[in-house]
């Protein structure tokens, strides 16, 4: 009966990556006749082949979900082809790390499949993580008044989206092994260094998804509590103390009340949103560029004025099904490390896409965070897919360990 | 293990619920707002669009034209001056400087906006410049220079500042609405921006006014449905003033004096001691139930229109400004539209329908994509108090402070009003009339607003006579008002 679940998702994984790849070579190729750039034709051709060897040719290599690299993949090539028609120049540079965070996401799986020694890769990980969070502190430069990115040469990351990584890797290590200190200092530094930098939106998920996971741990009400109410105080100290969350609550609270200058983004956003009522305008026209950082943090406005609020919908349902994969995995996952891996990277990822649509639609306030594999940043497109990578890992050991049992189990019959 | 796995799946269900919380907030917000986050003036898409699409007609319900676009591409009001200049803010203008007109409020159809994809195919192969849809609004043109011309009519409200709102009591369709000072679409001069009347604010829906002695139907309402025997209370009025104490003192306008009254010769004299007693008697909580069974303090979202909110004080600060706020003075604001509102509320039987403005609108194609549809905003009160309420305010007309509004072919029932309150630090008296046509077949209800009273005039002999003479058109005229 399992297996012929696996089956089954093989198969709709199959038909959507077909679905998936049409749609984005005709988007492509629509985008192309507008100018006939050959970059236009040339996406339509490589974007598609990409998602095809990501969806169809890693299963070859070991058992991997093909639903979840479906989705993912989709994502990642929507927010390229919304920057194609925005901006070429930010495309070229998202398709690049594309291919990239593919990779990466390879060498994810790949540790997860053939790590033994996590104790060692856990205790390590932790200066080491710490340090590369202080960079941006030493030698970071700000942006929109947080200062989390570093510049080597011409090239700029942001520690954070890595450092999430090892904060996964780090909290399910010692939490399943049930020691309190090492997990519970390491997070603190790192929200420390987080809230030095004024990176609050990242703070905010590192902490909801160290809070969490301890919860699914221990399930330890008290302490979970304890700690919320903590979160909860820390959010208000914030408030008093930084000018910058305080303007940024109340631009959440009216951004029409200085639509010109503070509530200019989200109001244009909001306005973008409606201009594209239920159907969008259509790829390609309407004037998402008017929406400041709209590659970035407004990106979800940018999907809902072109193709409407109904496909802004199954976005947002494309993630509710990864979080649906990811949880899936977790739950049957075989060691407590490997289940609390998998269901760090799913929340890290569905909270992250919580925060920043909630910003966009003004649910709550806007922190600067990135829509996962969409968004325009090659730090943040790279980081997602290791997250996806952590999950596929834990995926297809398990599926390896079901095939083990299925194969013992029929051994078993045989001598009853 | 296992327990760890129950936590996944509460994990999960949590995420799902945030996410169940995205979708329904943002479709909430989308569907509510997205018109009016759409045609905002600050949207560039609009701006775009207007280079590319002509946009479509504005015609009133006997289908007067209002506003075109010539063959220069030039949008043009061609009505005669006069109806252009009464319309002006109903209507709006090119330059975009009356907010929330027709012009800039439903740009998503005029500017076809709406035009579906294999409309736009069609204009395409026929090499048609793209228009936009036409609208047909439930206002009447005439009635509109009727309004206005009647502010011209008598010695103190001539060249008044004001407003006029003309509604159909029984299914919410505006018929008239308009804003002194006006001014000319097509002649929009330096001198017409720097008026300091400011002719491009549209009182009748942006302008927020003490309602005075008109807001006495909501406190009559309040004090009827809380105080057991309030048509058996009664004051004697023949003291000048009521004390609070500290200097806060209560008259009435001019300092006259009742005698001994019940609710209902308050309300047809138009008592403020009486009213003042019965809000504090009602207390500050049925005062505000009442208050916002009428749609004080709420957010006026009506489809067709913005409608700037009315406010009743949430908390009252002292005993003395309860008593204020019952004959609508302390912290209590309401625009005319909104006033207009209440009176036809009352003549409904309690129910207030949400007013509309767009009769139909059909494509350049002659495909309808919307027409008239009734809607109740809120059910105020029960038919017995809203007949009670009825009765009061015919008495107002036939006998007390509003017989000038009166006339004799028609059942006008009404409320005057005299408010009193600051402008620029200067003392400044608002007169106030509002009233209904009970007779079925002529259901109007009006608002009539005239700013900065003369010394020695109130509501009663001014307002009153212009609702007088628009609702003497309205049984005038009644095929142009009311669909045969």
């Amino acid at each position: 009966m399992k297996a012929s679940t696996a089956d089954q998702t093989r198969r709709a994984g199959r038909a959507l990556c077909s679905a998936v790849m049409l749609f984005f070579s005709t988007a492509f190729l629509l985008l192309a006749l507008k100018d006939y750039a050959w970059q236009g034709f040339a996406l339509a051709v490589a974007v598609p082949a990409m998602i095809w060897l990501g969806v169809s040719l890693l299963p070859h290599l070991f058992p991997a979900d093909r639903l979840l690299l479906s989705l993912a993949n989709f994502l990642c090539a929507l927010g390229i082809l919304l920057l194609y028609d925005t901006n070429p120049d930010l495309a070229y540079h998202q398709a690049m790390y594309y291919g990239v965070g593919l990779v990466a996401m390879l060498a994810c799986i790949y540790a997860v499949r053939l790590l033994r020694q996590w104790r060692m890769a856990a205790a390590l990980l932790i200066p080491f993580s710490l340090a590369l969070l202080a960079l941006p502190l030493l030698f970071g430069s700000e942006i929109n008044g947080a200062k989390n990115w570093i510049y080597i040469g011409s090239v700029s990351f942001q520690p954070s989206e890595f450092v999430k990584l090892s904060l996964i890797v780090i909290v399910s290590r010692y939490m399943s092994r049930r020691r309190f200190f090492p997990w519970f200092i390491f997070a603190v530094g790192c929200l420390g260094l987080l809230m030095l930098q004024k990176d609050l939106g990242t703070a905010l998920l590192y902490y909801a998804v160290t809070l969490l996971l301890y919860f699914a741990s221990s399930g330890n009400w008290l302490l979970t509590l304890l700690g919320l109410s903590g979160g909860a105080g820390a959010a208000v100290l914030g408030y008093r103390m930084f000018a910058h969350v305080k303007k940024r609550v109340a631009i959440w609270l009216n951004p029409w009340a200085d639509y010109d200058r503070a509530g200019y983004q989200i109001v244009q956003g909001l306005m973008a949103i409606a201009s594209g009522g239920l159907f969008g305008v259509g790829l390609g026209l309407g004037s998402p560029t008017t929406i400041p950082i709209y590659h970035t943090d407004f990106i979800f406005a940018v999907i809902c004025e072109q193709f409407g609020w109904i496909f802004g919908l199954c976005v947002l349902a494309m993630y509710v099904a990864i979080v649906w994969r990811g949880a899936t995995t977790a739950m049957a996952a075989r060691t407590g490390f490997h289940g609390l891996m998998c269901m760090g990277a799913t929340l890290m990822l569905g909270l992250q896409t919580f925060v920043i649509i909630g910003g966009v639609l003004k649910l709550i306030p806007l922190t600067g965070v990135t829509m996962p594999f969409v968004s325009y940043g090659g730090s943040s497109l790279v980081s997602s897919m290791c997250l996806i990578g952590l999950i596929q890992g834990v995926a297809s050991l398990n599926e390896e360990h079901l095939q083990e049992d299925a194969r013992l189990a029929e051994y078993g019959g045989e001598i009853g | 293990m296992k327990r760890q796995r129950m936590k996944f799946k509460l994990l999960a269900l949590l995420i799902f619920s945030l996410f169940l919380l995205l979708a329904l907030y943002g479709g909430y917000s989308v569907i509510t707002y997205g018109n009016r986050w759409f045609s905002s003036s600050r949207n560039p898409r609009v701006r775009a669009q207007k280079e590319n699409v002509t946009a479509g007609n504005i015609l009133d319900r006997n289908g007067v034209l209002l506003a075109t676009t010539n063959e220069e591409g030039e949008r043009i009001y061609p009505a005669d001056e006069t109806t252009r200049k009464a319309m002006v803010h109903l209507i709006g203008d090119s330059q975009g400087q009356v907010s929330n007109s027709v012009e800039s409020f439903q740009t998503s159809y005029l500017y076809g906006f709406q035009t579906s994809f294999p409309e736009q195919l069609a204009a395409l192969i026929r090499g048609d410049r793209r228009r936009g849809d036409d609208l047909t609004l439930t206002v009447c043109a005439p009635l509109c220079v009727e309004a206005q011309q009647a502010f011209d009519r008598y010695e103190h409200t001539m060249g008044k500042r004001g407003a006029c709102v003309v509604m159909n009591w029984k299914t919410g369709e505006l018929l008239a609405e308009i804003s002194l000072p006006e001014f000319d679409p097509m002649a929009i001069t330096g001198a017409v921006k720097q008026d300091e009347g400011q002719p491009f604010w549209n009182r009748a829906t942006q302008s927020v006014y003490p309602p005075g002695s008109t807001f006495k139907v909501v406190t009559a309402l309040a004090a009827l449905s809380s105080i057991e025997d309030a048509e058996e209370q009664w004051i004697d009025c023949t003291e000048a003033v009521l004390d609070f104490g500290g200097g806060q003192l209560i008259s009435d306008y001019g300092g006259e004096h009742h005698g001994v009254v019940h609710l209902r010769e308050a309300f047809i004299h138009s008592c403020n001691k009486m009213f003042a007693t019965l809000a504090v008697n009602a207390g500050q909580e049925n005062m505000l139930r009442a208050a916002a069974a009428f749609g004080f303090n709420d957010n006026f979202l009506f489809r067709d229109l913005v409608v700037e909110n009315s406010s009743f004080p949430e908390k009252a600060d002292s005993r003395y400004t309860l008593a204020a706020s019952g004959f609508g003075q302390s912290s209590v604001t309401a625009t005319p539209m909104h006033m207009c509102m209440i009176a036809a509320a009352v003549a409904n039987r309690g129910v207030m329908m949400e007013p509309r403005l767009l009769r139909s609108v059909v494509s350049p194609g002659g495909t309808g994509r919307l027409s008239y549809t009734e809607n109740i905003y809120r059910t105020v009160m029960t038919e017995t108090l809203a007949s009670k309420l009825k009765d009061y305010m015919r008495q107002v007309v036939a006998e007390g402070t509003g017989r000038r509004a009166d006339v004799s072919t028609m059942y006008i029932c009404g409320k005057t009003g005299t408010a009193d309150s600051t402008s620029k630090g200067e003392p400044i008296t608002y007169g106030w009339f509002i009233g209904f046509n009970a007779q079925e077949d002529v259901p109007v209800a009006l608002c009539v607003v005239v700013e900065d009273l003369d010394e020695g005039t109130a509501g009663g002999n001014t307002a009153a006579f212009i609702a007088r003479d628009v609702f003497a058109w309205c049984g005038r005229n009644t095929e142009l008002i009311i669909p045969q």
